[in-house]
């Protein structure tokens, strides 16, 4: 592994300063010491934020919640408060890797993640995504890649909080030069449905500070499928939230994980749903709206149902039907 | 003859391993926690082309690395580094060793390798056996056929059957990966050789070394005092092994070469994969009257050489248990740019278990007969017989057993069982050791076996403390170390049946040397230290070998998986696995349960989630992890019920290898009840079961 300054930042205005130089900012570090050691990126200095102020907290308000982006997966699985606010957020967070994992990832870390394409991964092969000009999964096996996607890559994302914190309409607060700017999670991932090389829309030196959950919301679930139990990647996820008013939804929201670049929301179907009681032949409808135009591939076409299936029961989860 | 005692305090008794406590506190040394003085860090450089001719390899910039010791070129292109053929990615090329692992790292980077990659290379087995296809050997077909076997005559009896299917049954290649990797500690100076190895065969290790580094093997001496796990693929000391010797002398200093899981996926084997065609046929009454079964597999570029405990090879035997008077077998090997095959826990069984299992079930299904009273009537054996009526009652198979698919509801519940055979398990008679008795009353035995994990030490101590009339923890056992007296590798589960026989003659003969020497005519039990005692000043040393009459082979076993399958996302839990084993006169119980919850665990890795994935474009693996290279996890292992059937009168037989032959069979045959449709391709994803549905749409290829 090349060789590497180490610093820790205590304001956020000293991380910008020391991560400029093609610095990496480093707080739980699972997926950035992966990344170093497997030379998918480089960096003269890591900047250890974990001593940054008030970025470990979770805070609850009438409108609005704040998790910080140091706050772990840990934490935000075990706390009783988030459990009965955004239950979809607490079944995500539990999902995700292992205890000990969990334990040292960060919400911010969860969100910028790299793609795990497992040719992307490999130290041996140049895939389109790290420069090269072929998309292996593409023209090979293509079993954990995307139903859609804007760009050669089918790489999918695969932060599971991001899928959630879309369902909630979360808002992501990023410091981009010097600014806080806030992202939708659409917004956070754009550039990775646009752009091959892109796993996310951040500038080098941003930073995420917090994410903002408003709480309009009342119910919110989250379900996934993967091939294992446990500790595995899911192959489908799905997340939904809405305010649900006896039986009625407002304010819908479904996002996908796993089958795109980015958290896969349809505004038409969140639309649809909308003022709707759910009832088989809704959820049908929703479902196809949320699917239509999906292209599968030679091995993935599974996750067609497989989503089919989950966009269902998450609905009726969050209806509290499951 | 000899014979064991028929009132015991231990023995078929349960016994916590004397070992316990320094393995759970970290005291125990495994060999990849051998800190010799000075040591250094080994790591291998390999291919990163499945197909190349290597024209040249320069290790300077390598020793220019800050730390580095030592660059070595790999065995084979030791004289022709200038016109090296590469077959799979991931072949050894050179090795370096250095004070740190990130030295290390940098100096392979630095390793200027100039090669011809070869355009033209194939890792898929269907691709290889096509005309045309690219040669992994020049000038050879990737194919070798088998002669084919047949007896009785198939075509007629195929006409006289009441019921026929036709099935394809597949399994992938499963990768060897025990908790400790592969790979050594080894100092090589000029007294001669001493490696630390993670083997289950020292002498094995030994006798490869010396004979690759051209030494007497009275220089080599093997220490293997704790080891994380074998399964085959740890007989002799590998590649590896001979690069961390040639780094030792190059560097006049001990090196630790480790593998990592990355090389775990590449190069020190794997289960072949097999592709079996069962076309098969019962009478009316439901006797099996015709079979006819074709099977191709690849054991990569070849068995390897360093399969030591054979079978590595890709046959497998049809119809496995079951007796056809009228069968033709068809077999091929097929060669792949993919790394080579190893003997792997129950060599050729799971595969051949797996594929004859689900015919088994298909055609019990065309028949309208129950499987299991298919299987009573045409399984032979008697032991398995009588275990399927002990397991079919433990596990409520008259009260589960429903046609297949009606189970109600979205989430359906089937139950299969299935069969196994081991007929290996028997003795070496290779084995031998001693026993130091000394005058306080303490007690060494020591041979020169290892423990592959599976409680070696604890069965030395349970037999000797047996006939001794001691305590187990009263039983110094020293073994894992070529100076102690020889005995055998650890595989092919016969190390039970080796060391069994062995102690009860080392303690017979010590028992009558202490009544030679003091005169006391039962020295055991109450009498023990008194007797000690008048041995004076010098310990009295007892040598033992293996006798006959104590322990005999094969072992039979079977299995009964009940499952739930979500018919909507695929997703199958297995709830209860109920497993009936035999193996003779059982020595220690817990262990004996332990060996076969493993062997279960493993074979519901095999079944649901293990696969080696190879990539047509590129020639690598493309799992080399456990991020995508799936291994059970705790949540996903179910209960699991183990009914052991003790044969004393059998004598001891191993039982390593029968506990994981039939899981993935009934687990198969479970997943087909459940849900109605056969998933005949082994791991059984969610993406299989949502096809073998019809639930996946079709796709346009572009």
């Amino acid at each position: 592994m090349k060789a590497f300054e180490y610093a820790t930042a205590l304001t956020t205005d000293s991380a910008r300063q020391l991560v400029a130089n093609n610095g990496a900012y480093i707080a739980g570090g699972n997926d950035l010491l992966g990344l170093l050691k497997e030379y998918l990126i480089s960096a003269n200095i890591l900047v250890n934020i974990k001593s940054l102020p008030d970025l470990d907290k979770i805070e609850s308000g009438s409108k609005s919640w704040t998790i910080g982006a140091l706050v772990t997966v840990g934490q935000i699985e075990r706390h009783d408060e988030i459990a009965k606010a955004f239950p979809g957020l607490r079944d995500a967070a539990s999902e995700i890797a292992s205890p000990q994992i969990r334990n040292v990832a960060t919400v911010g870390g969860n969100l910028a993640q790299h793609s795990r394409c497992w040719y992307y991964r490999h130290r041996d092969i140049l895939c389109l995504k790290k420069g090269g000009d072929l998309c292996y999964a593409r023209n090979s096996d293509n079993r954990y890649h995307s139903l859609f996607t804007g760009n050669e890559c089918i790489s999918p994302v695969v932060s599971s909080l991001a899928t959630t914190f879309a369902a909630l309409d979360a808002t992501v607060i990023v410091l981009r030069d010097g600014k806080e700017t806030p992202m939708s999670i659409a917004d956070l991932y754009q550039t990775a449905w646009s752009d091959t090389p892109a796993h996310n829309s951040l500038n080098p030196g941003d930073l995420i500070l917090r994410v903002e959950i408003p709480t309009a919301r009342n119910r919110s679930a989250y379900l996934q499928v993967s091939d294992k139990h446990s500790f595995d990647w899911a192959l489908v996820s799905c997340a939904a939230a809405a305010n649900v008013t006896d039986g009625k939804l407002s304010q819908p929201r479904v996002a996908l994980g796993s089958i795109s670049p980015v958290p896969h929301q349809v505004e038409t179907a969140n639309q649809f749903l909308d003022g709707k009681t759910l009832d088989d032949a809704t959820i049908s409808q929703a479902t196809d709206m949320i699917l239509w135009g999906a292209k599968p591939l030679e091995h993935n076409a599974y996750k067609v149902p497989l989503a089919r299936a989950l966009i269902r029961r998450t609905l009726l989860k969050l209806k509290g039907e499951a | 003859m000899p014979s064991w005692p028929k009132e015991t305090k231990y023995i078929t008794h349960p016994t916590t391993r004397v070992d316990g406590p320094a393995k759970v506190t970290g005291n125990a040394r495994y060999s990849s926690d051998i800190q010799a003085d000075g040591w250094l860090y080994g790591m291998i450089l390999r291919s990163k082309w499945p197909a190349a001719t290597i024209t040249a390899i320069n290790l300077a910039p390598a020793l220019k690395v800050p730390g580095i010791k030592a660059a070595v070129l790999a065995p084979a292109l030791e004289n022709n580094s200038d016109n090296f053929i590469v077959r799979f990615y991931g072949q050894e090329l050179a090795a370096v060793c250095g004070t740190t692992k990130d030295a290390c790292l940098d100096a392979l980077r630095a390793i200027e390798v100039t090669a011809q990659p070869k355009e033209a290379f194939v890792v898929n087995e269907n691709e290889a056996m096509k005309d045309g296809a690219p040669e992994v050997w020049a000038g050879q077909s990737n194919v070798s056929p088998g002669r084919p076997r047949e007896q009785g005559n198939v075509d007629q009896a195929f006409g006289e059957c009441a019921a026929v299917i036709e099935g394809f049954y597949s399994t992938p290649v499963q990768i060897h990966n025990p908790m400790e990797t592969h790979g050594n500690t080894i100092s090589w100076t000029d007294d001669g050789v001493t490696a630390w190895a993670s083997t289950q065969g020292i002498g094995g290790v030994r006798n490869s070394l010396a004979g690759a580094l051209r030494l007497d093997h009275s220089k080599v001496r093997v220490i293997t005092d704790y080891m994380g796990g074998g399964f085959g693929a740890k007989f002799n000391a590998g590649v590896e092994g001979v690069l961390a010797a040639k780094l030792s002398q190059a560097a006049k200093a001990p090196v630790r070469l480790m593998l990592t899981r990355f090389d775990q996926a590449l190069a020190v084997g794997n289960r072949p994969s097999s592709f079996q065609t069962i076309k098969m046929g019962a009478l009316a009454d439901g006797t099996l009257h015709a079979f006819e079964g074709e099977n191709y597999g690849t054991a990569g570029v070849g068995a390897s050489a360093d399969a030591g405990g054979g079978g590595g090879g890709a046959d497998i035997p049809m119809p496995y248990l079951y007796k056809v008077a009228n069968s033709r077998v068809t077999q091929s090997a097929v060669m792949l740019n993919a790394g080579a095959s190893r003997a792997f826990r129950a060599p050729s069984h799971p595969p051949a278990s797996f594929g004859m299992e689900c015919a088994m079930d298909d055609l019990a299904v065309k028949l309208g007969m129950d499987p299991l009273e298919f299987r009573l009537k045409n399984d032979p054996n008697e032991v398995r017989q009588r275990e399927y009526k002990i397991g079919a009652e433990k596990f409520g198979w008259k009260e589960k057993y429903q046609k297949p698919g009606s189970s109600p509801g979205v989430v359906k519940t089937g139950v299969g069982c299935a069969g196994a055979a081991w007929g290996a398990g028997g003795p070496s008679k290779n084995t031998h050791g001693e026993a130091q008795i000394n005058p306080d009353g303490s007690v060494e035995i020591r041979m020169g076996v290892q423990d592959l994990g599976t409680g070696t030490r604890t069965v030395i101590a349970v037999v000797a403390a047996e006939m001794l009339g001691l305590k187990p923890e009263q039983i110094t056992v020293k073994i894992g170390d070529t100076n102690y007296p020889p005995g055998p590798g650890s595989g092919g589960s016969t190390t039970c049946a080796s060391i069994s026989p062995t102690v009860y003659d080392i303690c017979t003969k010590a028992l009558q040397q202490l009544q030679t020497q003091t005169g006391v005519a039962d020295a055991s039990g109450d009498n023990w230290f008194a007797a000690c005692k008048k041995l004076g000043v010098t310990p009295l040393v007892a040598h033992g070998d293996w006798i006959d009459g104590l322990s005999t082979k094969p072992a039979y076993g079977v299995q009964f998986a009940e499952v739930d399958v979500d018919t909507e996302t695929g997703l199958v839990t297995v709830k209860r696995v109920v497993a009936v084993h035999d193996c003779g006169l059982m020595i220690d119980t817990l262990t004996l349960e332990s060996q076969i919850n493993g062997g279960i665990i493993m074979g519901m890795g095999y079944a649901l989630y293990e696969e080696r994935v190879m990539d047509d474009l590129s020639g690598v693996v493309l799992n080399p992890n456990f991020e995508t290279y799936k291994m059970p996890g705790i949540v996903d292992v179910p209960e699991i019920e183990v009914v052991l059937l003790n044969m004393p009168e059998r004598g001891v037989i191993g039982i390593g290898e029968p506990a994981t032959v039939p899981t993935a069979g009934a687990i198969a045959n479970a997943v087909a009840n459940a849900i109605g449709a056969r998933v005949g391709s082994l791991p059984i994803t969610p993406a299989k079961i949502l096809a073998a549905l019809g639930k996946v749409p079709p796709v346009e290829k572009t």
